[in-house]
């Protein structure tokens, strides 16, 4: 996938990708972008800097909560957690994002 | 909850500072954590992978730059541009601004004048030290309704008997001649008080001593406390003040103490004596009345008093059942001395929200004409819609810019406000004396709050509902209709029952505002020679005075006689008269009418009230009142047993409409009611006068009127009307004065002015009120006319397309005119009919009287107005619409 197309890929989803990261568990910025990539296996590299705007999109929509806290090694962190709410959009945009994948994938398949 | 979360999330950005700080710390810590990955995960240099780490990153300013942008600032930003654009939509659209401010101020001046008058009243605070610890203590008779029936011994009971009250103290007003060495003498309400109530609001003279219970004893040296304003006005400020002495009435005081300006307790007061009354001298039904009150002891709250005082009450209760069983006694807090009941207080805010009220009527008014502006620019808000503005960011647009609308209504209704509340305290300012000191009628802070949220009430009113209507969906539509000015204006029925509501409310507005108009002139009839006249009560000292003591009343019937003879002596004085009251200003009375009818139907037995004055027999004749029919009173009328009575003209042409007056009969109520109704003697009707003092044909002053003899014992206080020839009136006001205290130091004067200035007076309230209407119903009517004008424009603009094709088909000139024409005309005849159906209503309802001819006047007028205005309104664009020419109007569509 070149680097573009990735782009325009990730835009649309990258709080869907937020949102599943963090229904596994809380955690900070630099930890999402992590998980992300380790569960892609590499093939999801988000743009570090900008999964900060997409956290505070979030936020201020009530469907994620933050609040300080330590990180293991004792460094303070901004943790990040899903709401019910968070957990309910979730569940909505897995739904969607299934059905658009199968239906494209049933187009791709066509001969 | 998700609303919750995100409400948090949203306030917490709002702070710059702590938003930014943040989001450093969190880039911070994320490069920080990247960098020891790197140097970690791929053995990089800390340098090389914190250089690394900023790289993947991306542009941190960028990033900062986007999460800025998604605080709320840009939308900060977006409104201080909307902010902008409502101030240029005044430029652009000054007779909207006109017509909305004119008419949004005066109801924004209205709600402010009574916000600030019944807040006064209710947040009273008074200027003293722990002033919330004063209360006032009174007894409410529940039979009849008399908010203070405190008797002087009920105080000396409390006071033996309240702990939870200190200082309890108590005192009564009376009426006197305060006169200094130098023979000046005015008319002051002189406070007798128990010493301990100077204790009370813990206030120091400024010179000299308060009274201390040596004072009160009977017998003591009559000592006198004056305030500052009485210091400086009649002593010059003299530092040697303490020790003079000044009279009050015929008796001699010492001047003790002066108290600090601005000290006006316990109302609003500056001459004050010792209470030397004790109850044990009078009988337990006799005994004075006072007012009480003291502070809460420390420690006691305003329960622990009420339940103290309601304990003592039940005791004096079971001992005096007489006196007492009626008689609730409660404290309350000093400054809500005035509030009968804790209902009053719900019933002012009741009161005000219904005054604010107002505005929601006004505004609606305005809001047709927003609408039509909003409605002119429907092509506009489509093409934002368009471009990906929400329908809530086109409301709140326009929400704004009708925000700026009604700010500037605001500010001018606030400067309407300060202006009337400066005539309010002028209005107020001859009964100073009773108007407690605490209140004061102003533009608080709290009422430019008030106006603030009647600001953005209007707002809402007048942007909100319009905008929600002008962006209901149609965007495809109104861009599909772009190219056509105005033509995408939606007019569906609602706005035309609005059109139709309108001419209503005009119909059945004007007339009232005529009338209310009619009844604030004051000119007084040049035939009268009121003009002439300085007026006055005239009362005796009434210390120590029983009712009906006739030694009393013969030597005031002495002194006043001694007092017209002596004005008489003065050059240019040419007639002095007694009357029992000033006359416009005279007392009411009720009486029956004998054999009255009201529409040819006889008159139920029931009684009225009719302006009664008792006049002497040459008070006619001072005034050069003729005698239309019958005579003027004679001497001998006084003492006859026949008491004979002359009516006005308005008497007569009311209740003996077609007859002969003379010799028919009234009678004065007694007492009592239905059948058993007392009534005084009959009285025969022996002349009639016109009507005085006539001022213009108002209901004000157009009252029927009963004449009798003035009795020369019955009279406790009489008008003096004095009539002055070739000499300035002003100049015979203060020689009356000095005559009246010449003849007598207990005799007093009081509302001594010109007459004229008498009845403006009297009037000024009734003034007041009526402009207030007035305002109101000028306001209504000329925003209903303005949003006529501009829904039948906005009408027949939309129709221009439909004319256009009507021409190309074949139709004249005068056929399209008219049926636009038609059009309006049906509305507007629909509207007239039925505001003269509701005025109809309104006049022969139970509280209307019969339609005279000046109202029918009006109402001819006001259709007429309406008509015209209507149709000149659709005349006009109509016209337009026919220089369209068919081929245009095609291609249109």
């Amino acid at each position: 996938m070149s680097p573009r197309s990735q782009a325009d890929v990730l835009r649309g989803s990258l709080d869907l990708l937020v949102l599943k990261t963090l229904s596994l568990e809380p955690t900070h910025g630099w930890g999402i972008g992590m998980r992300i990539q380790q569960m892609s296996k590499g093939a999801l590299d988000v743009n570090q800097g900008s999964l900060y705007p997409a956290l505070q999109r979030l936020e201020t929509n009530g469907l994620i909560t933050s609040e300080w806290g330590t990180t293991d090694n004792g460094r303070r962190a901004r943790y990040y957690r899903l709401t019910a709410a968070g957990r309910r959009e979730l569940g909505q945009e897995l739904e969607s994002w299934r059905q658009f994948a199968a239906g494209l994938e049933a187009v791709l398949r066509a001969t | 909850m998700r609303v919750i979360h995100a409400a948090r999330a949203r306030l917490a950005l709002l702070f710059g500072r702590r938003a930014d700080d943040r989001m450093d710390a969190e880039i911070a810590f994320h490069i920080e954590m990247e960098t020891a990955r790197l140097v970690r995960e791929e053995g990089l240099g800390v340098h090389e992978a914190a250089r690394r780490a900023r790289v993947a990153f991306g542009g941190v300013q960028q990033h900062k730059e986007t999460l800025r942008d998604g605080r709320g600032l840009s939308w900060l930003g977006g409104l201080s541009l909307d902010f902008k654009l409502g101030a240029r939509m005044l430029v652009k659209y000054p007779g909207l601004t006109i017509v909305a401010v004119l008419g949004m101020s005066v109801a924004v001046a209205i709600g402010a004048v009574s916000f600030s008058a019944i807040y006064s009243v209710l947040d009273a605070k008074l200027p003293f030290d722990a002033a919330d610890r004063i209360v006032a203590l009174k007894s409410q008779d529940v039979n009849t309704g008399e908010s203070d029936r405190t008797q002087l011994y009920d105080f000396e009971t409390w006071r033996e008997a309240l702990p939870a009250v200190q200082e309890l103290s108590a005192y009564r007003t009376v009426d006197r001649n305060l006169i200094t060495r130098d023979r000046r003498y005015e008319s002051v309400i002189v406070v007798e008080m128990t010493a301990s109530g100077f204790r009370v609001p813990r206030v120091p003279p400024l010179m000299g001593r308060y009274f201390d219970a040596s004072d009160e004893a009977r017998g003591a040296p009559p000592v006198v406390v004056i305030g500052y304003d009485v210091w400086q006005t009649r002593f010059t400020g003299s530092a040697n003040v303490i020790g003079q002495t000044v009279w009050l009435d015929a008796s001699a005081y010492t001047i003790i103490g002066v108290m600090p300006q601005g000290f006006a307790f316990p109302i609003n007061n500056r001459v004050w004596t010792p209470l030397q009354l004790r109850a044990s001298t009078f009988t337990h039904d006799n005994a004075p009345l006072v007012k009480v009150f003291g502070r809460l002891a420390p420690g006691a709250t305003l329960s622990d008093a009420q339940r103290q005082l309601s304990t003592i009450s039940q005791r004096l209760t079971a001992d005096y059942p007489t006196t007492h069983q009626h008689l609730r006694p409660r404290v309350v807090p000093y400054t809500q001395l005035l509030l009968d009941s804790p209902d009053l207080v719900w019933l002012f805010h009741l009161a005000q929200l219904l005054i604010s009220m107002l505005l929601v009527v006004i505004g609606t008014n305005v809001a047709v004409l927003v609408y039509a502006r909003t409605a002119s620019r429907a092509g506009e808000i489509a093409v934002r819609i368009a471009l990906g503005a929400s329908r809530n960011r086109v409301v709140a647009q326009l929400f704004v810019e009708a925000l700026v609308l009604s700010t500037l209504a605001a500010a001018a209704g606030l400067a309407i406000a300060h202006v009337s509340l400066q005539q309010l305290s002028a209005l107020l300012s001859p009964v100073a004396e009773q108007v407690p000191f605490w209140l004061h009628f102003g533009i608080t802070p709290g009422v430019v709050v008030y106006v603030a949220g009647l600001a953005v009430l209007g707002a809402a009113v007048i942007g909100v509902v319009p905008a929600l209507k002008a962006t209901r969906s149609r965007v495809h539509a109104n861009l599909q209709l772009l190219g056509s000015a105005g033509a995408a204006v939606r007019i569906g029925r609602s706005w035309t029952v609005m059109v139709v509501a309108q001419v209503a409310v005009a119909v059945v507005g004007i007339p009232i505002g005529t009338v209310a108009l009619r009844g604030i002139r004051v000119t007084v009839e040049p035939r009268f020679a009121a003009s002439q006249f300085i007026v006055a009560r005239l009362f005796m000292d009434d210390v120590g005075q029983q009712p009906g003591d006739s030694t009393a009343a013969a030597r005031f019937v002495n002194l006043r006689s001694e007092l017209a003879r002596r004005l008489a002596a003065e050059p240019g004085v040419t007639r002095v008269v007694f009357s029992s009251g000033i006359p416009g200003a005279e007392s009411d009375a009720r009486y029956e009418v004998e054999g009255s009818t009201i529409d040819g139907k006889r008159e139920a037995p029931t009684n009225r009230g009719f302006r009664t004055n008792a006049v002497e027999p040459a008070f006619f004749d001072a005034f050069d009142i003729p005698i239309l029919m019958g005579r003027g009173f004679t001497a001998g009328d006084a003492s006859s047993s026949s008491t004979p009575v002359i009516v006005n003209q308005s008497f007569a042409d009311s209740y003996l409409a077609g007859t002969n007056p003379l010799g028919r009969r009234v009678r004065a109520f007694k007492s009592g009611q239905g059948d058993g109704t007392q009534w005084f003697p009959w009285q025969t009707i022996v002349g009639v006068v016109p009507d005085f003092p006539a001022l213009s044909d108002t209901s004000v002053a157009v009252a029927p009127r009963l004449y009798w003899p003035l009795q020369p014992n019955d009279a406790h206080a009489v008008a003096i009307n004095v009539r002055v020839a070739g000499k300035s009136l002003g100049g015979m006001v203060g020689r009356l004065r000095e005559l009246t205290l010449a003849v007598s130091p207990s005799l007093r004067l009081a509302r001594l002015q010109t007459f004229i200035d008498n009845m403006n007076d009297a009037m000024a309230p009734t003034q007041l009120g009526l402009t207030a209407v007035l305002l109101v119903v000028l306001s209504v009517l000329f925003l209903s006319t303005a949003g006529m004008y501009a829904l039948m424009s906005l009408m027949v603009t939309r129709r221009r397309r439909e004319i256009g094709i009507r021409a190309a088909l074949g139709a004249g000139a005068r056929q399209v005119i008219m049926s636009v024409l038609a059009r309006a005309a049906a509305q507007i005849g629909i509207g007239v009919g039925v505001g003269v159906f509701v005025l109809f209503l309104i006049v022969a309802g139970p509280h209307g009287g019969k339609v005279s001819l000046p109202e029918f006047y009006d109402l001819l007028a006001v259709v007429g107005l309406i008509v015209v205005v209507g149709l000149f309104a659709a005349v006009g664009p109509a016209w337009r619409a026919m220089q369209i020419q068919p081929t245009e109007a095609l291609k249109a569509e």
